[in-house]
C-alpha cells in the first residue's frame, strides 16, 4: 500500500548515478533557489526542461517509477491545479476574459495563477525524485559531512534515513496485528472517532521507537561518538570533471536567475 | 559521578534522528488521507510526533524532528521542498518543548502536565501553521491575498493539526511515561 508509494534508491549505471552526491545536492538547491525567485512562467519553462533532462539522463526504468509518477501527476497537476483554479475564481483577480462557463468569466490572470505554482511544484518534484532515486541513502551523511556541515547534523540525517523504512514496515506490521484483533482503520464518519481509532496504531510504534533511543545512544557512546570535534568519513568522496561541470552549471543557473529577478520582466 | 549537561548530547542527537524518521515515516503513511478543497494539506495524525518529541526531549529535538522530518517526507513522498512549511512544522515541535520552562520534569506525566501538553499543542498548531500559511502569502507562493491564505491554508491546517495534536500527544506522553517507569535510564 504505502511502500510502493515512497521513493527509494534504484540501482543504475547512468551518468547521474555516478555523479558525486554533493554535486547533485548543489544542483538541486540551485534549481530550488531559481524556482523560488523567478516570477514569470516564461522563466520557469527552462527550469522545467532542465529538471526533466536531469531526470531523463538518469535512465530510470519506467516500471519502477510509474507509481511515483501517478502520485505526482495526481497530486500536483490535477489536485493542486483544480484547487488553485477554484481559489483564484473565488477571489476575483482582474485580467482579460478568455471564455465563460456557467456565468463565470475565466480570465488569463486566473489561469496564470493556477498554472504558475504547478510548474514550480512539478519541476521541483522532478529534480528531487531524481536525487532520491539515484543516490543511495548511505551516502547522504558522508556527502553532507564532507560539505563542511557539522558531522552531528549529518548523523541525524543518517539515522533518519536508516530508520524510515524500518518504521514504515513496523507501521504496516502493527496495522496488520491490530486488524487481526478486530481493529478497523476507518472509524465511521465522526472525525473525533476517526482520530481516536488511529491511536492503537500510533502508540505502539512511537513508544517502542522512543524507548529504543536510549539503547542506540548507549551503543553510539560506547563507540566513542561525540568525543572528538573532528570526524573522518569511511567513504571519501572525490569530485571528477563531470561533477565540477555540474556545479559550474548550477552556479550559472543561480546567477542567471538572480540577474533576471532584477532586470527581466515578462507579461506572464 | 556528576553528569555533564551538554547542549547536544548523544541522546538528544539520537532522539532527533529517531523523531525525524518517525515523523517522516508516519507522514508517508498517512499521506493517503487528503482533505478535499484544500491545498496539499493532509489530515495528519502524525503531527503528534514532533509535539511528543518536543514535550519529552526538549524544544530543539522537537524542532529538528518536525523540520527535517517534513523535508524528508516531502522529498520521498512526492519530491517537494518548501522551507516555510518545514519551519512551520519545526515550530509544531518547538513550542510544546517550551514546557520544560513552565513545569517541573516530574509533573509532565501528571494530569496537569497532560493538560499543559494539550494546550501547548494547540498553540503550536496555530503559530506553526500560521507561520507557514502567511509566509506563503508574503512570498507569493501561489497565494496572493490574505483571505486566501487564511481560508485555503491556515484554517484547515491549523484546525486539523490542533485537534490531532491536542488529542494524540497527551496519550503518547502518558503511554511513554508508563513505559519508561522501571527502566534504568530515564529521560
Amino acid at each position: 500500500m504505502s511502500e510502493s508509494r515512497f521513493i527509494k534508491y534504484i540501482e543504475g549505471e547512468s551518468i547521474i548515478h555516478n555523479l558525486d552526491p554533493r554535486a547533485k545536492i548543489i544542483f538541486v538547491f540551485s534549481i530550488l533557489f531559481s524556482l523560488t525567485i523567478s516570477l514569470s512562467i516564461i522563466l520557469l519553462i527552462p527550469l522545467l526542461i532542465i529538471s526533466f533532462l536531469f531526470y531523463l539522463l538518469a535512465k530510470l526504468p519506467f516500471k519502477k517509477t510509474i507509481t511515483t509518477w501517478k502520485f505526482i501527476l495526481l497530486i500536483i497537476v490535477v489536485l493542486s491545479m483544480l484547487n488553485l483554479l477554484t481559489i483564484s475564481i473565488l477571489y476575483k483577480h482582474g485580467g482579460n476574459v478568455i471564455f465563460g462557463i456557467f456565468g463565470l468569466a475565466i480570465t488569463d490572470e486566473m489561469i496564470r495563477r493556477a498554472i504558475f505554482p504547478v510548474i514550480k511544484l512539478l519541476s521541483l518534484a522532478i529534480v528531487t525524485i531524481t536525487l532520491v532515486f539515484t543516490t543511495p541513502p548511505k551516502l547522504y551523511a558522508p556527502a553532507l559531512g564532507q560539505m563542511y556541515i557539522p558531522y552531528k547534523l549529518a548523523y541525524i540525517i543518517q539515522l533518519a534515513f536508516r530508520y524510515i523504512p524500518e518504521y514504515i514496515a513496523e507501521m504496516q506490521k502493527t496495522l496488520e496485528a491490530q486488524m487481526a484483533r478486530g481493529f478497523k482503520p476507518k472509524g465511521g464518519k465522526n472525525p473525533l472517532a476517526k482520530i481516536l481509532s488511529i491511536v492503537p496504531l500510533i502508540v505502539p510504534v512511537t513508544i517502542s521507537a522512543a524507548l529504543s533511543i536510549y539503547d542506540i545512544a548507549d551503543a553510539m557512546e560506547l563507540r566513542g561518538f561525540g568525543e572528538k570535534k573532528n570526524h573522518t568519513w569511511y567513504r571519501k568522496l572525490n569530485f571528477n570533471r563531470k561533477d565540477i561541470s555540474l556545479i559550474i552549471l548550477s552556479i550559472l543557473i543561480i546567477l542567471f536567475y538572480i540577474l533576471s529577478y532584477f532586470y527581466l520582466n515578462f507579461p506572464y | 559521578m556528576v553528569e555533564k549537561r551538554e547542549f547536544l548530547s548523544v541522546t538528544s542527537i539520537v532522539a532527533m534522528g529517531i523523531g525525524t524518521a518517525l515523523y517522516a515515516a508516519f507522514n508517508v503513511f498517512f499521506n493517503i488521507f487528503q482533505l478535499p478543497g484544500t491545498q496539499l494539506v493532509a489530515l495528519r495524525p502524525s503531527v503528534a510526533i514532533p509535539m511528543f518529541f518536543g514535550f519529552v526531549f526538549g524544544p530543539i529535538v522537537g524542532f529538528v524532528a518536525g523540520f527535517l522530518g517534513n523535508i524528508i517526507s516531502d522529498a520521498i513522498s512526492w519530491g517537494g521542498f518548501w522551507w516555510n512549511w518545514d519551519v512551520g512544522n519545526g515550530l509544531l515541535g518547538l513550542i510544546p518543548g517550551l514546557a520544560i520552562f513552565l513545569i517541573k520534569k516530574e509533573a509532565t506525566s501528571k494530569s496537569k502536565g497532560l493538560i499543559l501538553c494539550s494546550i501547548l499543542s494547540i498553540i503550536a498548531s496555530i503559530i506553526g501553521m500560521g507561520f507557514a500559511a502567511y509566509t506563503d502569502y508574503i512570498f507569493g507562493y501561489g497565494i496572493s491575498t490574505i483571505e486566501e491564505a487564511t481560508y485555503a491554508l491556515f484554517l484547515p491546517a491549523a484546525i486539523t493539526d490542533a485537534v490531532n495534536g491536542a488529542i494524540i500527544t497527551p496519550i503518547l506522553v502518558a503511554a511513554y511515561s508508563a513505559a519508561v517507569k522501571g527502566r534504568a535510564r530515564r529521560a
